[in-house]
């Protein structure tokens, strides 16, 4: 009974839908090939988004992680190339990208929490100064970087028959779970975010946790940009421009509050998926590209609308209940 | 009584939740220009009641007069038209905007009903503050004021559209001494113009010093209609929880030999509090008087760490505490808050990840924990501490006042603690959770540890303390054994100007 009241079906079923749905209009849509597709291009949204809901949950927002993908996905080429493609060097340069990533979530934590300037603003000024950072790194060019073992293995490289991007997600999806569900930070995490104040009341250093939130952002969205310069084989300032936007979608798709402290990180799975099956659904079906982001829009608000709808329902429903228990 | 015209009155109201009965024939009336206490515990079923006079509930039997006319009320705008308005606990004003805005929201005042008609707003307004000696600015905003101002903002909302009936829930909760004394004059006042009220409070005293009636409820039946001269402590206490509350034999108790020690000297911080010493001893309860702004809750905040102090030392059994709240947890200090709502709890986790939220040290040795461990650790809680909550999974925001301020209390029993703060440790509480919480302060006490609490209700601290500080300007005043000392020695002592003296 305990666990069941917290189990939504909502989610699962409109998934279920969505599957049955586009099975029926395409029948390769359930192919091992076709999913595994459907995958791959979420999966470095995915791994981003793993790390920005640790400021969403606090109550704060991530703007910057596209330009942060951006900055150390050529950061890390850069160190790579400079290096002559050996593995130790390619080592050094995804060290150096995640770092890269890591100060400017520093930098956008520190402002956020000493300064007490909204995160919103702050991540918003970051994400065009890191952005004008990279494209000064890169003199605004496309830097190709074919030579580099591991970063073709980490791009294209299969573990039973599954790309290893997707195998990244998949390991990064399992640690964010741990640590907010089994873990005394994550615990603070969602505390800090349901309530600073009595959080600090409490002995808690509800600013650590919000500034290593920043951190834990600007370093997944350095990994899903180091990622995606391993895809693509080269880095460029552009190269994760729109991501942003996306992975915040997924997140409150997922039903991660915008206000802090709810939410959670299985219900990004559920963003991911959404966003994926759509999106696939309509390259099946050879949906005009014109049309492509319009529908999927159209799909995102009719979905998140049922959602929040029931979820406002239940509750309504379940505050009934109380009252007239307590009564 | 039925003779006299009543100005409300509601009939054999019957209120069924699925599985329980929250109202069962319900009588209540008020006359013209009365003001009328309600009473009971927290699920008597007064907001229940409440909620069916203003159209939030439908009520299942029962009929509702007005005048001498039976009235149909669906909603708050029949309520408003019926001359029935409510002032809640949580006020309902629009922080930024100004005074006069926000008594004029919904119900401008308008120049061919598209342009705002400033001008006749401002005298509308004026006129009334006038009549009713408010005193007020017109064009402050609202997050600017005080609470007690922002009552009275209300009050003027309600007036606005010549409410004959003023519902007001708790209104001195979060009040001072001095603002609820306004509060007092203002509600005199309505009703010397003819306005009746209805006054919904936990405070004994207010009711029996406003009230011309007082209607007591408890578990959905009326228990008694008490005219002024029949309101007696005892005899209302009696009805409201059903048997008598066993008076506390005010024996004052000593410290305890090896019990903790807290040694505060000359605690200073610019402009509010100035060489603040004292000690408490294990074994009893020190009580923390004084007038707001007396510096009582800065004085807990520095010894908590959570405010900075400049001069001073503060040491428990010798080890001098820490100046971060983190690490004063650490070593067995605990602080119950002023507020428990914004500072206790995080209204949105459940009662069992509250109280882990402060023993998360002592629960778990490394940084895995198990959900498991919290559950059962809250359950513990919830069976000593006789928290009412269906269990540890449920919302805070779901329990009553009571048993938020128990499971805030649970926070700190499962640690190792030596001293426990507790700030207003019964605001808003009835009065049975009242009497079970100073049966858990006492009991910790008992354990020879040091407990101190900061009370602005009088009452409160003579009856659980066994030392009283009295605080004055930042100054500790007066520091005495509670024995035999009065209500009026107190209130004396916290103006500055002791009996002692006076002799």
């Amino acid at each position: 009974m305990k666990h069941l009241r917290k189990i939504s079906y909502q989610k699962p079923l409109m998934l279920l839908a969505l599957i049955v749905i586009a099975t029926l209009l395409n029948r390769s849509f359930l192919s091992i090939s076709n999913i595994i597709s459907i995958l791959l291009a979420v999966c470095i949204y995915g791994v981003m988004a793993c790390g920005t809901i640790f400021p969403l949950l606090n109550g704060g927002i991530d703007l910057s992680i596209g330009s942060i993908a951006a900055l150390s996905g050529s950061v890390m080429v850069l160190v790579t190339i400079h290096f002559g493609y050996t593995p130790a060097g390619t080592m050094m340069g995804i060290l150096a990208g995640i770092a890269a990533g890591a100060v400017c979530g520093l930098i956008n934590g520190l402002v956020s929490y000493y300064f007490l300037v909204p995160s919103f603003v702050v991540t918003l000024a970051m994400k065009n100064i890191i952005l004008g950072v990279a494209q000064h790194i890169t003199h605004q060019n496309t830097i190709i970087c074919l030579e580099s073992k591991v970063m073709n293995w980490i791009g294209t490289g299969k573990i039973a028959g599954v790309p290893f991007l997707i195998w990244s997600f998949v390991l990064m999806f399992i640690v964010v779970w741990f640590v907010l569900n089994r873990t005394k930070y994550g615990k603070y995490t969602y505390a800090t975010g349901g309530n600073e104040t009595a959080t600090r009341y409490s002995g808690i250093n509800s600013r650590m946790i919000g500034i290593s939130a920043f951190v834990i952002s600007g370093c997944t969205a350095a990994i899903s940009g180091i990622l995606l310069s391993c895809f693509n084989r080269q880095a460029v300032a552009t190269q994760a421009s729109g991501y942003d936007g996306n992975v915040l979608v997924m997140l409150v798709v997922g039903g991660v509050s915008m206000a802090g402290g709810e939410g959670n990180i299985t219900g990004v799975l559920f963003g991911m998926s959404l966003v994926g099956i759509i999106n696939n659904a309509m390259l099946l079906m050879g949906v005009d590209s014109i049309y492509q982001d319009m529908i999927q829009g159209i799909l995102i608000v009719i979905a998140v609308a049922l959602d929040y709808f029931s979820r406002k329902r239940s509750i309504a429903v379940q505050t009934k209940k109380m009252e007239a228990k307590a009564a | 009584m039925n003779e006299e015209k009543k100005l409300l009155y509601m009939k054999h109201i019957r209120k069924a939740f699925p599985g329980v009965l929250v109202l069962d024939d319900v009588d209540f009336s008020v006359g013209y220009g009365e003001v009328h206490g309600l009473m009971g515990e927290n699920g008597a079923g007064k907001s229940t009641l409440i909620k069916i006079l203003t159209g939030i509930y439908p009520s299942d039997e029962g009929t509702i007069e007005v005048d001498g006319k039976e009235v149909q009320i669906q909603n708050k705008y029949d309520a408003a038209s019926c001359g029935i308005s409510v002032i809640y606990q949580e006020l309902s004003l629009i922080p930024t905007l100004t005074v006069i805005e926000n008594i004029f929201l919904g119900q401008e005042l308008t120049k061919g009903k598209v342009f705002l008609d400033r001008k006749a707003m401002r005298k509308r307004a004026q006129e009334l503050v006038e009549k009713c000696h408010f005193d007020i600015d017109l064009d402050a905003a609202v997050e600017n004021l005080s609470v007690a101002k922002q009552q009275i903002v209300e009050i003027l909302k309600s007036l606005l559209f010549d409410a004959k009936i003023i519902i007001m829930d708790e209104p001195t909760a979060s009040l001072n001494i001095q603002e609820s004394e306004s509060l007092f004059e203002i509600i005199r006042r309505l009703k010397a113009q003819g306005t009746s009220i209805i006054y919904i409070s936990h405070r004994l005293e207010e009711i029996w010093n406003l009230a011309d009636r007082l209607t007591v409820l408890r578990d959905g039946k009326v228990r008694g209609v008490l005219s002024k001269e029949e309101i007696e402590p005892a005899k209302v206490v009696h009805m409201m929880i059903g048997k008598d509350l066993q008076e506390e034999d005010s024996v004052v108790h000593d410290p305890i030999a090896g019990g903790s020690v807290l040694k505060i000297e000359n605690l200073s911080t610019p402009e509010l509090l100035d060489k603040i010493t004292f000690e408490a001893r294990g074994g009893q309860i020190l009580g923390i008087g004084g007038l707001v702004g007396s510096g009582r809750t800065e004085t807990l905040e520095c010894i908590y760490g959570l405010r900075r102090y400049t001069e001073g030392k503060i040491t428990i059994d010798g080890e001098t505490v820490a100046d971060k709240a983190g690490r004063v947890r650490k070593q067995g200090i605990g602080l119950v808050p002023e507020d428990r709502r914004v500072q206790g709890l995080v209204q949105g986790l459940s009662v069992a990840d509250n109280i882990a939220l402060t023993n998360y040290d002592v629960m778990f040795r490394t940084s895995y924990i198990t959900p498991r461990k919290i559950v059962e650790t809250a359950d513990k809680c919830i069976r000593q501490l006789r928290i009412k909550t269906p269990d540890g999974m449920t919302k805070c925001m779901n329990l009553s006042g009571g048993n938020q301020q128990k499971v805030v209390l649970a926070k700190w029993l499962e640690r190792d603690l030596k001293v426990l703060l507790v700030d207003e440790p019964t605001v808003g509480i009835d009065v049975g959770s009242k009497a079970e919480i100073y049966g858990i302060l006492r009991s910790i006490a008992d354990q020879g540890k040091v407990v101190i609490v900061v009370s602005s209700d009088v009452e409160e601290l003579l009856k659980i303390s066994d030392r009283i500080l009295i605080l004055v300007n930042g100054k500790v005043y007066d520091d005495i054994p509670n024995r035999g000392l009065t209500a009026d020695d107190l209130l004396l002592a916290a103006s500055g100007m002791s009996k002692k003296e006076e002799v």
